[in-house]
């Protein structure tokens, strides 16, 4: 099992649904309203004056032949609007109940 | 869920609220009345007291300075006038405008009765009125007629006003001029003695003979009848053959004695139109009717009443008040849609995109509808100040809509869907949104507490724009984005320019180079921050001279078409010397002033006993005439300039004493534009120095019909009758006055019955008989005994001259100068009498003010005054909250001074005046052009947080907020041009603050663009560098 972690601009909160629900994907865990910002490039997410937009993160738990399509999408997903700022992390998990 | 999220997310309830809301709005249009106003109480109450046989200096002592006295403590009074003249007092308070008449005429009825055990016994109970604005006629017809004349009182009495008092909401409909039957018995003095006859003999005999009685019942076999003696007249023929006497045996008859003439009353007062006989109808309308409505209905029913009528009667409309209403309503009708149709091709040309501007414009009638529910339920109307209110926020209302839009718009660029978009593009810049709005609501807001005369005109002004602008706040978080969400499509930067998107290639090329070309500047201007700062306060000061060049002035005068004249003669001229000049002017203006449509003039006083003869100046030696003009906008000459043409030529009429033509009187303010009050206890001294002042005035430029307030003694005869000879015969002066009124005046024996009408039968001397001071000598008195004896023996006749009535103002006698103006500003006119006042040596006990329009330009331009520092206060608060800085708002405000720059520079070139309306402007001003300032300088704040330099951020936001200010300020500046351009009726009055409002803009916004980025960057460097030092310091 891989652990995908999704960090998104709000304003692609219906693109990220509809590309988990096209993956099949049922179980996550959402925190929305997040801050970041990209290490290289784009605008940071900070809800402030300055930075108004605001980030969403979405981690979620499948099996490890499933990562791949689902980064497909998101990387397909960010291409089409790289300034809303869009990426995902992938680490092992040991345990679960 | 915040509101704009539950709205994109809820298209169906959002739109369903709005349609319902302008459902509503139109609703309410349909129900709303029209009229020019909104409605006000004038702010007069009088309080009149007859003390018949006093002279007016008796009056002053024992009736008015004892009223006023009491008076003078009720509250919410302003001023106090009074007038004394011989037999009556009248004290007239003048309240603030808004106060409650109904309670202050409860407080002066509670004093006057406190007061009425001090006042002489003989004095009448004083009577309490209050004026009211439905007294004021809706409708003045005019009736002409030939050979039916003499009996047109009766004809309009029954054919024309008792239809017209049955059409809903007429009033009271009243004619006058028109002649009324009289049967009249003319005696011979001669003959009477010879049959020795009395007028009440002859009097009683009349009486006794023209009367029916019912004499009972009586039974005649089974039935019973009942008896009456009838000894009315069938005609007024029988009166000449009444037995007046049997003297001797010899039968008496009237026509012995008398001349029997059955004919019309003596005109006192008489009518011409248009230089021919006429009568005047004159409709009130009921309080609270509609002005328009009751005055349809009678146009609708004339053509049916003169059907009815003899074919030689015709009748003409005199004076429309609703004519003026509904034009003045349909041309401002016309500018608000105008207004409407360059906001919307302003937005087209800087989007170019038909879906956003449709999104946009839709806030327009969605807001502006809220004003006539405002409206409705506040039982407002449709009038100048509403309409004009609703075109001054049609410019302001699309704001809010085109900053969200805007965002919404950069967001779908950068590849968010619309929906998201419009969610989180709204929700950035909402706050800021919402702190803008509150800045036009912290300066219209404070106009609805404003007090006095401006306070009627301002309030409605002040909620309607805070309703509206509300309301487009509201629409511009829900509605802007749900549209956005549903008709905005998925787009890259920049336009696709196909279809007939092709036509906005160029302008958006133009765009871009203005764009860029404004860089071009700031760039060069914070590098040139010293000598920028300089030149902008070298303009300031400049303007400051111009500023001094724009006279003031009251209020707008408006070219409403009516013109009228009062022409006074010798005192004492008879009605037929006064006919003979009123035909010379009637056939003057006829001749000269093709312009005018109708001339309808009034000779002499309708009843010179009665209270309102004693009001105004009225007798056989005055002529008042009212004219009327065709429209505006067919004719060259506006009526100031026709006044003047005739004040020009009544001075060279050498009958003339004294003569006054008004226009443009728009029921604000008193009738004399300015009055210079001379206030002194010696009548003299005060008349003399009022005269002296009166000469000097007169080389002042553009003062015309200047005249003092005193009239001049009136001439009368008076009999004194010596007591002790009175006392001699049995007699005193209340009998032997009635016997010279019976033979002069006449007595009214009966009454002539006829048709169910009652005429007056007179019984007095023939005229020919009282023509001279003998006539009245030779009178002869009857005494209780049936003892003759004539006037000249128990008294004499002599000329007298009755001094003038007093008038007092605040408990000092006053005299004052009045006079018009033509082509002169009233503040210039005011000066120019300062400096005379100045120069001139006040004799003892005598003080001076100046009062009429000028007093009240005076008041309200305090008023606003003060209403300019609280706005400009109220201002601050809300940018230094928005900012959380004292720094920022106090750089926008850097814009203020340049936009008053803006407003007299454009009243100097437009060569129009300071008026109360152009200040407003001034005001409105405040928050239209900090609103400027805000966008600019929040987003350069912005850009500096994200890391820029100071002066990198000030070009940049200077670049991306280009189009936005210029497009806000545009639908702005556009929106009031129908307003400035001055279209049709009676839009004389708000066309200065059109002017002021675009003069202030447009000049305060070209400087703001490249000054406040300059202050800016000034204070912001200034401040950054002290920080650094903080910090160093800090460290060390």
């Amino acid at each position: 099992m891989k652990a995908v972690f999704i960090a998104y601009n709000k304003a692609l909160t219906e693109a990220i649904d509809s590309v988990l629900d096209r993956n099949h994907i049922r179980g996550y865990t959402k925190v929305t309203d997040v801050q970041g910002r990209g290490t290289h490039s784009g605008e940071p997410h900070l809800g402030s004056h300055t930075w108004p937009s605001m980030n969403s993160a979405i981690l979620t738990v499948i099996e490890e032949e499933r990562v791949k399509p689902l980064l497909e999408s998101l990387k397909k997903l960010d291409a089409k609007a790289e300034q809303q700022g869009l990426r995902a992390f992938v680490w092992n998990v040991e345990d679960m109940i | 869920m915040k509101i704009y999220e539950s709205s994109v997310r809820k298209p169906v309830s959002t739109i369903l609220i709005f349609v319902g809301v302008i459902v509503f709005g139109l609703f309410s249009l349909q129900r709303l009345s029209v009229d020019l106003y909104p409605d006000m109480d004038v702010p007069y109450i009088m309080v009149f007291t007859q003390y018949s046989g006093a002279s007016a200096a008796d009056i002053e002592t024992n009736i008015t300075r004892r009223l006023e006295d009491n008076l003078n403590t009720v509250s919410n009074l302003k001023k106090l006038q009074s007038t004394s003249s011989d037999n009556f007092s009248l004290v007239s308070l003048q309240f603030e405008w808004g106060t409650n008449l109904d309670e202050a005429s409860n407080d002066i009825r509670d004093v006057v009765s406190r007061v009425e055990q001090y006042l002489p016994e003989d004095a009448e109970r004083p009577t309490i009125m209050k004026i009211d604005m439905n007294m004021i006629p809706v409708m003045f017809l005019s009736v002409t007629a030939n050979e039916s004349f003499p009996a047109l009182g009766k004809l309009l009495d029954d054919g024309v006003a008792n239809p017209l008092n049955r059409i809903d909401g007429v009033g009271s409909v009243s004619i006058g001029g028109a002649l009324t039957r009289e049967i009249q018995v003319n005696l011979d003095p001669v003959k009477m003695d010879a049959y020795n006859l009395t007028i009440e003999q002859i009097g009683q005999i009349i009486g006794s003979e023209n009367l029916n009685m019912p004499a009972g019942t009586m039974d005649i076999g089974s039935g019973t009848f009942s008896i009456r003696s009838e000894g009315e007249f069938h005609e007024s023929d029988e009166i000449k053959k009444l037995v007046v006497s049997r003297l001797g045996g010899n039968t008496v008859l009237m026509s012995d004695v008398a001349e029997v003439k059955d004919t019309v009353r003596k005109v006192t007062q008489e009518q011409l139109i248009d230089g021919k006989l006429g009568a005047q109808i004159i409709i009130q309308k009921e309080s609270g009717a509609n002005p328009v409505d009751v005055s349809k209905a009678v146009r609708s029913e004339i053509p049916n009443l003169v059907k009815a009528l003899p074919p030689d009667v015709k009748i003409d409309i005199l004076i429309d008040t609703s004519e003026f209403i509904e034009d003045s309503i349909n041309s401002l009708s016309e500018t608000v849609m105008l207004a409407f149709l360059f906001v919307i091709l302003v937005i087209l040309f800087f989007l170019g995109r038909w879906r956003a501007t449709f999104i946009i414009v839709l806030t327009i009638p969605v807001s502006l509808v809220t004003a006539f529910i405002y409206l409705f339920a506040t039982d407002g109307s449709l009038n100048i100040i509403s309409l004009s209110s609703i075109s001054i926020a049609i410019g302001m209302v699309v704001d809010d809509a085109i900053v969200v839009l805007e965002n919404i718009t950069k967001h779908i660029e950068r590849g968010s869907s619309p929906r998201e978009a419009a969610i989180y593009g709204t929700n950035e810049v909402w706050l800021a949104v919402i702190a803008s709005t509150l800045t036009v609501i912290a300066v219209f807001f404070p106009l609805t507490m404003v007090g006095g005369m401006a306070g009627i005109l301002f309030k409605q002004l002040g909620w309607i724009v805070c309703v509206v602008i509300g309301v487009s706040l509201v629409a511009a978080v829900t509605l802007t984005p749900m549209l956005a969400a549903k008709l905005l499509r998925f787009q890259q930067v920049g336009h696709t320019y196909k279809g007939l998107g092709v036509l906005f290639k160029p302008i958006d090329k133009f765009l871009d180079s203005l764009d860029n070309g404004y860089a071009r500047i700031l760039t060069w201007s914070v590098r040139h921050r010293a000598f920028l700062l300089i030149c902008s306060i070298v303009i300031f000061i400049s303007s400051i001279f111009v500023m001094m060049q724009v006279p003031s002035e009251f209020m707008p005068k408006t070219d409403d078409g009516q013109i009228s004249a009062t022409i006074e003669m010798e005192m004492g001229r008879g009605l037929e010397y006064t006919k003979k000049i009123t035909n010379e002017i009637t056939e003057y203006i006829q001749n000269n002033f093709p312009e005018i449509e109708s001339v309808s003039t009034s000779t002499g006083a309708a009843d010179g006993s009665n209270f309102w003869g004693a009001l105004g100046t009225s007798g056989s030696h005055v002529i008042s005439i009212t004219m009327r003009c065709v429209d505006a906008t067919d004719r060259e000459r506006d009526i100031f300039l026709m006044a003047d043409l005739m004040r020009e030529r009544f001075n060279t009429i050498p009958e003339i004493v004294k003569s006054t033509v008004t226009v443009g009187d728009n029921g604000f303010g008193s009738g004399a534009d300015v009055e210079v009050k001379v206030f002194g206890y010696d009548f003299e001294t005060s008349g003399n120095f009022a005269g002296e002042l009166m000469t000097k005035m007169q080389v002042i430029n553009g003062v015309r019909d200047l005249r003092l307030s005193r009239e001049d003694m009136k001439s009368e005869y008076r009999v004194v009758f010596d007591r002790e000879k009175l006392a001699l015969y049995g007699l005193n002066s209340a009998t032997a006055s009635t016997f010279i009124r019976n033979r002069i005046n006449g007595l009214i024996a009966s009454l002539y019955r006829e048709d169910g009408d009652e005429f007056d039968i007179v019984v007095r001397y023939d005229e020919k008989f009282r023509e001279s001071i003998e006539d009245i000598e030779n009178i002869k008195i009857y005494s209780s005994t049936g003892q003759a004896v004539r006037v000249k023996d128990v008294g004499s006749v002599v000329e007298y001259f009755s001094p003038p009535s007093i008038e007092r103002e605040d408990r000092q006698r006053v005299i004052s100068v009045q006079m018009s103006l033509y082509g002169a500003a009233l503040g210039t006119v005011v000066e120019e009498i300062n400096t005379i006042l100045d120069q001139t040596e006040m004799p003892e006990g005598i003080n001076v003010a100046i009062g009429g329009a000028a007093e009240e330009q005076a008041e309200s331009f305090g008023d606003m005054g003060t209403l300019l520092i609280l706005i400009i206060l109220l201002v601050f608060i809300v940018m230094a909250t928005q900012f959380e800085s004292f720094l920022m708002p106090f750089i926008i405000m850097f814009s203020l001074p340049f936009a008053f720059s803006g407003v007299f520079l454009a009243l100097f070139i437009t060569n129009t005046t300071l008026s109360l309306i152009a200040l407003i402007g001034s005001i409105m001003l405040v928050g239209i052009v900090v609103k400027n300032g805000i966008v600019m300088v929040d987003f350069t704040n912005l850009l500096r947080e994200r890391g820029l330099t100071v002066n990198r951020a000030v070009i940049e936001a200077g670049k991306s907020r280009l189009r936005p200010v210029l497009m806000t300020t545009l639908t702005t500046i556009l929106g009031m041009f129908p307003l400035a351009l001055g279209l049709g009726n009676g839009s004389e009055i708000w066309q200065p603050m059109g002017i002021a409002v675009i003069g202030g803009l447009v000049f305060s916004t070209i400087l703001t663009l490249v000054v406040i980025p300059v202050v800016y960057s000034v204070f912001c460097n200034r401040s950054l560098k002290r920080k650094k030092k903080r910090i160093i310091q800090y460290e060390d």
